[in-house]
């Protein structure tokens, strides 16, 4: 759990308002709102098809709320494309992790720095960023494809490191690891967060990552039914029983 | 140096040249199907115009070599970015097929236009290159040959450094693999997408002014045969696989040469389906994968967008049905008369088209394939065993079934579009059979003097009386056709179009009911073909071209997928319209081919909807 105190800083980075969002005729958001402030780790929770990922993908421009709004950083986001988002530093851990498979490791970090045209910095960067995931230096040359989900996971975490992001949406950063690696992404994730990057992360085992974030939100068909300090929710136990699945799940 | 061994490095040298060409043509349409997950039929026609803008510079112009390639590489990248901005933008978030229809669209109106603009007939494309050849050791080699090495060798080369080191190649490759990951890293994939239909637009054009100078000769209707040939290269090689396509190209070169060597010059194009058909069957997902599957599907789904079909009361059917009777009593102009006979039969192909393509959703572009088959067989079963014409138009229908489903067994493991270019490919390969089996359909030349309709003894000659006929025959076929929706087998077909995976856990055997799909189909388009047969007095190799399949198709759309009244209107407003006006007859594949992009953009489920 982070040690930080909570609502040190009060304006938001990220702030979502009253989002309604279809796809068709089905409504995923009903009235959604949530915020993140600078620097903290915040965890969206909730079960299948709650409308976490769509949530993510409002945040990127990938889907567009029908009504609400979306501002970062003083930006409205619901005129701007994906790529235009993307500029404005918030950068992506997509779900299942979507790697450039034929690729090499190399290439896919460096398809990061996409956006960017400071190229000393982004060669500054690479270092630093194999520095924090020493395992993908040995694997530089191999196609993204071939290493195991565990070393995909922290490619894609590099990767979107390489962008300079100020904020970083996670979708599922632990989905399909084994447990030895869920530990370490969720170590990683605070030492990215230490670096001062506004990590948002969506989440399905509750209580792991609870006990990295700042803040937890749980939603709930398309609304936040609870939101609060991760510690309150960790431990209060209605909570657990109602939305997450009580505490016999962890693992 | 032994003569055969020299013929055989002579065949070699013919075979690297002309594979050089189409693995250009094969990497673009690889570029575009990895970048935007689309077949692109309209690819052949950039090459024919590449090779146009080639001939007007060097003949017209008198511009050097040189120019005249910076001419075709400039003019056809505006192009393929032209094709993509105007054609096809905005279309991925529509039906699933609405794409591909685009470019099928956008190729017959390129190829029409071309046609307007330097008429149907070959021009001579003189090779300005010195005449002299290179000998090595007994073996000689031409300029052209040189030039194409060095055209193809050094674009391959500077592809490849374009993807593996700059930003743009970089996007493009990380595009084709994912993308919505590429979005999140702040690729503009429109950019991307129409930055690769522009260089596959520069490859496509510099193939087809090669060609052009290669064979010394441009005409409009090289478009269709390259674009196949390309992708069959493409698919040789893996599809969306760029150094496969180039292996893929170059085998085909290789293969063809060969070919044409052991058999004639008019086996040519039998190679590229033959090997299109058998990679499909054999090894979809090409030589180099290790898959033996094909990969993911580009375009899942059918031709059929979902939709609330227009109600036609009963009454206005029945009406429609007397009126039609009731034509030729009151109009007697001849020339009316044929063109709605005409219309007639090509609204028999369209509602063959319908319940193959709309029911039972297996997008078939071969029907004019089975028209062939069905024609060929009447004719020659009257012209060289005697028979009557219903006996050989019956015999004939059910030989187009029977012959039909067999062709298209193979492709039964296929789904969604891969089913549409295998049934183009067999549809071409029915032609190609026909031209070169003198023995029994005597060739390029074709059947002359074939009997004409006739009814129980009695000759059906004037325009009313086969007016009439065909009629007859349209309303038969409908009602079979009717019958066959409502029952049990209808349901099926639908089943199978929907979801053939559910439709297979509950129980359906999918082949025998597509099978049975294709059998009404092409024995109703084959009876269409025969009748035609029996009309025209004449038929050859050319008569049911691939065109006729495309038509089909877009007067089955124009109605709405798998709606019969849909059909049948498709297909009159389709062969009247360009004689109403009578200006359009001219443009008339111009005019189809608008149509298709405008149906696709604005109303993809018809005007009557589908059912």
């Amino acid at each position: 759990m982070s040690s930080r105190e909570i609502g040190a800083s009060n304006d938001a980075l990220l702030q979502l308002s009253e989002l309604d969002t279809f796809y068709g005729p089905s409504q995923v958001h009903f009235g959604m709102s949530l915020h993140v402030r600078r620097g903290e780790i915040v965890c969206l929770l909730g079960g299948n098809a709650s409308g976490k990922s769509t949530t993510m993908k409002v945040i990127l421009g990938l889907v567009k709320p029908r009504t609400g709004e979306i501002h970062f950083d003083g930006h409205d986001l619901r005129p701007l494309s994906t790529p235009q988002i993307v500029r404005l530093g918030i950068g992506s851990v997509p779900e299942a992790r979507r790697i450039f498979g034929a690729m090499t490791v190399r290439e896919n970090l460096l398809m990061g720095a996409y956006t960017r045209r400071d190229r000393a910095a982004v060669a500054e960067d690479y270092e630093r960023v194999l520095e924090i995931f020493p395992r993908l230096r040995e694997r530089l040359q191999q196609r993204g494809g071939v290493l195991s989900g565990g070393e995909q996971q922290m490619l894609a975490m590099a990767r979107a490191l390489m962008g300079r992001p100020r904020m970083i949406c996670m979708d599922e950063p632990t989905m399909g690891l084994s447990p030895l690696f869920v530990d370490k992404v969720l170590d990683l994730i605070q030492t990215i967060n230490a670096q001062g990057i506004t990590v948002l992360m969506v989440e399905q085992s509750a209580n792991l990552a609870l006990q990295i974030a700042d803040r937890g939100y749980v939603l709930q068909n398309g609304c936040i039914v609870v939101e609060g300090d991760a510690r309150d929710l960790l431990l209060s136990s209605d909570i657990q029983e109602a939305y997450l699945g009580g505490q016999e799940y962890v693992i | 140096m032994d003569p055969t061994l020299r013929t055989f490095i002579d065949q070699t040298i013919n075979g690297l040249a002309i594979g050089n060409v189409y693995a250009l043509t094969a990497v673009g349409l690889a570029l575009i199907f990895g970048v935007a997950n689309l077949i692109n039929f309209a690819h052949g026609s950039v090459y024919m115009i590449g090779a146009y803008v080639g001939w007007v510079c060097v003949t017209w112009l008198g511009w050097p070599l040189p120019a005249s390639f910076a001419a075709v590489a400039v003019v056809c990248g505006a192009l393929g970015v032209a094709l993509e901005r105007f054609g096809l933008q905005g279309l991925h978030r529509k039906a699933r097929i609405a794409p591909l229809l685009a470019t099928i669209g956008i190729s017959f109106a390129l190829d029409q236009a071309t046609q307007l603009l330097f008429t149907a007939n070959p021009q001579s494309f003189p090779n300005p290159l010195p005449a002299e050849r290179i000998a090595l050791g007994g073996v000689s080699i031409g300029a052209i040959d040189v030039l194409i090495a060095v055209v193809g060798v050094s674009t391959a080369g500077i592809l490849f450094g374009f993807l593996r080191f700059t930003q743009l190649g970089w996007a493009l490759r990380a595009t084709a693999q994912d993308r919505d990951a590429a979005q999140q890293m702040g690729v503009d994939v429109e950019g991307v997408n129409r930055a690769t239909f522009g260089i596959a637009g520069v490859l496509g054009g510099l193939a087809g002014a090669l060609v052009g100078l290669y064979f010394a000769t441009v005409y409009p209707t090289m478009s269709f045969q390259a674009g196949i040939k390309g992708f069959a290269a493409n698919l040789l090689g893996g599809l969306g696989n760029v150094p496969g396509s180039i292996v893929g190209g170059v085998v085909l070169g290789l293969v063809e040469s060969y070919g044409v060597a052991a058999f004639g010059a008019t086996y040519r194009n039998l190679f590229a389906f033959a090997i299109l058909i058998g990679v499909l069957v054999v090894r979809p997902a090409g030589l180099f994968s290790r898959r033996r599957t094909l990969p993911p599907e580009p375009m899942t789904g059918t031709f059929v967008p979902n939709s609330r079909p227009v109600r036609v009361p009963r009454a206005v059917v029945i009406g429609g049905i007397a009126v039609a009777l009731c034509f030729p009593v009151l109009v007697s102009d001849p020339y009316l008369l044929q063109i709605l006979t005409n219309a007639w039969l090509l609204a028999m192909v369209a509602l063959s088209l319908t319940l193959v393509t709309g029911t039972a959703g297996q997008s078939s572009l071969g029907q004019a394939g089975f028209m062939a088959i069905g024609a060929y067989a009447s004719a020659l079963l009257s012209l060289r065993a005697g028979l009557p014409f219903e006996i050989a138009l019956i015999a004939g229908s059910l030989i187009a079934a029977v012959l039909g489903t067999l062709l298209v067994l193979p492709a039964f493991r296929l789904r969604a579009h891969y089913v549409a270019i295998a049934t183009l490919g067999i549809g071409e390969m029915v032609n190609q059979v026909i031209a070169n089996w003198d023995g029994l359909t005597n060739g390029v030349l074709g059947l002359t003097n074939i009997p004409p309709p006739s009814l129980f003894g009695i000759e059906m000659v004037t325009p009313r009386a086969t007016y009439w006929y065909s009629l007859a025959l349209l309303l038969l076929a409908a009602l079979l056709q009717l019958r066959l929706l409502r029952s049990h087998l209808g349901r099926t077909w639908r089943a199978i179009r929907e979801d053939d995976v559910a439709a297979q856990s509950a129980g359906v055997g999918l082949n025998r009911y597509k099978a049975l799909a294709f059998a009404v189909s092409a024995g109703m388009a084959g009876m269409a073909g025969a009748f035609s047969g029996h009309m025209y007095s004449y038929i050859n190799h050319e008569t049911f071209a691939s065109s006729t399949s495309i038509l089909a198709l877009t007067m089955a759309i124009l109605g709405g997928m798998g709606n019969m009244v849909g059909a049948v209107v498709g297909a009159v407003l389709l062969t009247a319209l360009p004689e109403v006006f009578r200006g359009l007859v001219d443009y008339r594949y111009l005019v189809y081919g608008v149509v298709l992009l405008l149906l696709v953009r604005f109303r993809p489920q018809g005007l009557l909807g589908t059912v």
